[in-house]
């Protein structure tokens, strides 16, 4: 004994490695500085608390209509199918109905608090599919070169200049499945990916040219761990902040998709696209004078569309250095 | 010079690879989908009489194999023969289409021309007063109509301005009936029918161009020759007209053709909430009636339309901007 106390480390402690706790404190350092940049930025503050709303209507709907209905005094909270007015052209807003109800006698007020669950469903599954879809062409792409990038380039080009409303018109129509709401987020998700896979492209091609890549090479590792180890933590960021955008464009697809009538069902799925549908296709509601069924579910589709939007300006300004020097 | 052939003739290559590939997807996406392709292709509807229907199947050769099919369909491409419209007996598909293409380009057209110019000099005063009120103002203005679907602010046009103040007709591009003539009258009412759906299309579109204006004359206001400008005692108007704005303008012609696209999406819906008389509106009515044929054609014409547009401002910014590189 020399008279120094054993040193305890944290490491020892957790059963872990020394380089990984180094690691955790780095990622944590890391995080605690963007988060700084995040709240600074006014912006993205204000999109973080607009989605805050529409997420607690996506997993509270049945609540939120329980607090209405003590406050307004009805016989219950209704739900998004229930038959609480007549079957027709819809009836006026009403003390019981505050925006009226709809051509099946659904409350409208209820269907708009339930669609929010399933909008923002769409948008961010269908957003998974064509991110991920992209990021493996681009990655790929990039990381071949040759013959093989061009090949995928130029598939991706066709996408890319397809007007993106009538390539989902189409393949709505004719891909199989009916009105199901997997189906509608393959079809966004199909027609969404080709910026992404460009990104995500162009990222990998100036990133193989760094010479941390060739030094990796040197010490002999393999492609995969390149594109694990090097080439994805790079890219990541990247195709995180486009992925916020993309969410935004993906649920303006689903609305558009249903407003025509090639969105899911709505005798069994609620989502504003659809009561819009019903409204304009249906039940004439902008000749009829039954205004607010168009315009509160639309204004639900702009407020979460602009939540996302500038969360997604907001990211790319943290993890864009050249835009915060500007 | 050599270099800039080299350039021009790869990108034309490229364009014809893509419509090649549209040509195939065209076939495909009819074709290849799981099921009886003679049920398919045909819908069943108690409408078509049973020779009619074995006409159609003759026709398109349904009961033969797939490479078959093919090449029947490849034999109509250079006629652009996508076969006669379902529902509108007698009429060529293509024929169909390019009727109501003329209606699309007008509504398009003036639109492009107001969303360019007005989200541009928007673009172009935000960035030269940055942080300014104008500045956020604008941003906030263009996000907000940036961020609604295009369907429904046309819906908001109509409630607006034709039911509750009945400034402006909110249905068809001309007076029911009437077809267009080169007459004033004629024009006027083309005109007042154009307002919503012009507005429509405009207002969402503007941000595009004024948020990437305002990056881009941001960008090149930070470069050494803008202080060289200023060294050299020009007026803040000279050195924003002479010499920043021109250079801004690169970025834009590239952002013209990607846009392309979106606009025409947006037209769809627009055409579709006016009744406008144009592709999108003839395409939409098309998926409503299965008819096949009307939605080949369509698809087929705006693809090639848009890949020619690319094409060129792809050209014309290879021209403009000889730091391009091939790539």
């Amino acid at each position: 004994m020399d008279g120094k106390a054993p040193q305890i480390r944290l490491a020892n402690l957790l059963g872990v490695s020394e380089p990984f706790i180094e690691r955790v404190r780095l990622y944590r350092k890391k995080i605690v500085q963007t988060g700084g940049i995040f709240r600074r930025n006014r912006m993205g503050v204000l999109g973080l608390a607009i989605l805050l709303v529409f997420v607690i209507m996506a997993v509270f709907p049945a609540q939120i209509m329980w607090v209405f209905s003590t406050v307004g005094g009805w016989e219950y909270p209704y739900g998004p199918f229930d038959e609480v007015g007549p079957i027709g052209p819809g009836v006026e807003p009403s003390s019981e109905h505050w925006l009226g109800t709809d051509i099946r006698g659904n409350d409208i007020l209820a269907r708009t608090i339930y669609g929010a669950r399933v909008s923002l469903t769409i948008g961010i599954v269908a957003t998974v599919v064509s991110m991920g879809l992209g990021s493996l062409v681009g990655l790929l792409s990039g990381f071949w070169g040759g013959w093989r990038d061009e090949a995928l380039m130029r598939v991706t080009d066709v996408f890319l200049v397809m007007p993106w409303l009538v390539l989902m018109i189409v393949l709505a129509a004719v891909l199989p499945g009916g009105d199901s709401v997997t189906k509608i987020i393959i079809v966004i998700g199909i027609t969404g990916w080709s910026s992404t896979a460009r990104i995500v492209r162009a990222q990998v091609l100036s990133i193989k040219k760094r010479a941390f890549i060739e030094r990796a090479r040197a010490v002999g590792s393999g492609d995969l761990h390149i594109v694990r180890k090097h080439i994805f933590p790079n890219v990541f960021p990247l195709v995180f902040a486009n992925s916020i955008l993309t969410v935004a464009l993906s649920i303006l697809s689903e609305s558009a998709l249903s407003f025509i009538s090639l969105g899911p069902n709505a005798t069994k799925i609620v989502t504003w696209g659809n009561m819009l549908d019903d409204a304009f296709n249906t039940a004439h509601a902008m000749d009829t004078g039954l205004y607010l069924w168009v315009i509160i579910p639309g204004l639900c589709i702009v407020f979460v569309v602009l939540g996302f939007t500038f969360i997604g300006y907001a990211l790319d300004e943290i993890f864009n250095p050249k835009l915060r020097k500007r | 010079m050599k270099n800039f052939r080299r350039i021009v003739l790869r990108k034309i290559l490229n364009s014809l690879i893509t419509i090649i590939l549209v040509v195939i997807i065209n076939f495909a996406l009819f074709r290849m989908m799981p099921g009886d392709p003679t049920k398919f292709m045909v819908p069943s509807n108690p409408k078509f009489p049973a020779e009619y229907i074995e006409g159609l199947v003759e026709d398109y050769g349904l009961d033969k194999p797939m490479y078959e099919q093919f090449i029947i369909y490849l034999k109509g491409i250079p006629s652009l023969d996508f076969g006669t419209s379902f529902e509108h007996k007698n009429t060529l598909a293509m024929d169909h289409v390019l009727d109501y293409m003329t209606w699309t380009l007008v509504l398009v057209g003036v639109s492009s021309i107001f969303m360019i110019s007005i989200g541009m000099s928007i673009g172009i005063v935000a960035a030269w007063k940055r942080g300014s009120k104008f500045d956020t103002g604008s941003l906030a203005f263009s996000l907000f109509f940036y961020a609604m679907p295009t369907f429904w602010l046309a819906m908001m046009m109509v409630i607006l301005f034709a039911k509750e103040w009945s400034l402006f007709p909110s249905h068809r591009a001309l007076e029911i009936g009437d077809s267009f003539h080169f007459t004033l009258a004629s024009f006027m009412d083309l005109g007042d029918h154009l307002v919503l759906p012009v507005a429509t299309l405009t207002l969402v579109n503007i941000a595009a161009f004024s948020l990437l204006m305002r990056g881009s004359l941001s960008d090149v206001m930070t470069e050494d020759y803008i202080n060289t400008a200023r060294a050299k005692g020009l007026s803040e108007t000279a050195v924003l007209k002479d010499h920043a704005v021109p250079n801004a303008m690169l970025p834009m012609v590239a952002l013209i053709a990607i846009t392309i696209a979106y606009i025409v999406g947006g037209a769809f819906q627009v055409e579709y909430v006016f009744e406008y008389p144009g592709v999108g509106w003839a395409t939409i009515d098309a998926v409503m009636h299965q008819d096949w044929p009307v939605l080949q054609a369509a698809f087929f014409l705006i693809a090639v339309a848009v890949v020619i547009a690319n094409l060129l401002a792809d050209v014309a910014m290879v021209y403009l901007d000889p730091r391009v590189e091939l790539g």
